[in-house]
């Protein structure tokens, strides 16, 4: 370190750590503009009204008598398919005197899966 | 030997560099936004808003009777739906209405397990484009004749909403 003039190395230092802290607080600052809108598209894209509405039909078509029955579980597949991009699956079995309901529900991206049981 | 003169100047020349570089990074890499950020959140809201309608329609009055929607898809009564949903979606708690136009449609399945639309209620009003649209959907059991659907018989069709704000 021969002939190197070593004055003022803690202001050098602080200059370094300021500079630093701004350049992190930069970042967060960067990443803060895309959180609402990130929210948001998260919350558009889950498909609870899709889901909560099949669940409910799907239930409400167990209680029919066939051959309505039939016909109304058919037009929920079809429907399912081609106007909500979801694959619905579901079958009941009576066990004693409850009736469980499978479900199933894949639009690509969500999976649901739920075994209903009659009240 | 090495001149060991320098030393600081060379780290400050290293450090610099990489601020310099890990900016450029930072611009670079950084995702461009052209919509302003809030635009998801309306339609989000106006999803929510959209959806909790439909399922006030659908709900019947007293629990064992048809709902509003079941009778208005029966009868096809496009008027009393645009009445009801503007009721629910543009009323406001201060005085005047809100301004959210919407269209709906009935979606069923025709005989040959294709599925088709007819028009509920037309749009409010014409769309041009620019709008920020969203879909709502409910499914509803009418007992009903569609056209190209076999005999009448129950059958599960879907009406959707398409809202937008004006």
């Amino acid at each position: 370190m021969a002939g190197l003039n070593d004055d003022a190395q803690w202001i050098v230092l602080m200059g370094f750590l300021v500079s630093f802290s701004l350049f992190f607080l930069a970042m967060v600052l960067n990443q803060s503009v895309v959180v609402g809108q990130t929210t948001a598209e998260a919350v558009s894209e889950f498909p609870k009204d899709d889901i909560r509405g099949v669940r409910g039909v799907i239930i409400q078509s167990a209680y029919m008598d066939n051959p309505d029955r039939t016909g109304v579980q058919n037009d929920i597949r079809t429907l399912s398919l081609i106007r909500q991009n979801s694959v619905v699956s579901f079958s009941n079995t009576t066990n004693g005197a409850y009736t469980y309901i499978e479900i199933h529900y894949n639009n690509g991206v969500t999976v649901y899966n739920e075994t209903w049981r009659s009240p | 030997m090495v001149n060991t003169e320098g030393q600081l100047y060379t780290i400050e020349g290293f450090a610099a560099a990489l601020i310099m570089l890990m900016t450029a990074y930072l611009v670079v890499n950084a995702t461009s936004i052209y919509t302003p950020g809030d635009t998801h959140i309306s339609d989000m809201q106006l999803e929510v808003l959209g959806s909790d309608a439909l399922a006030m329609i659908n709900t019947a009055p007293n629990g064992t009777s048809e709902s509003p929607l079941q009778t208005i898809v029966e009868t096809n009564d496009g008027d009393m739906f645009g009445q009801i949903f503007n009721n629910i979606v543009n009323n406001r708690t201060k005085p005047g209405q809100d301004h959210i136009q919407f269209m709906a449609n009935v979606s069923y399945v025709k005989s040959d397990n294709t599925v088709s639309s007819t028009t509920l209620l037309d749009k409010t009003r014409s769309l041009s484009g620019g709008e920020h649209a969203v879909r709502v959907s409910e499914w509803v059991i009418v007992e009903k004749k569609f056209p190209d659907s076999d005999s009448l018989r129950k059958r599960a069709v879907l009406v959707e909403v398409l809202l937008w704000r004006d």
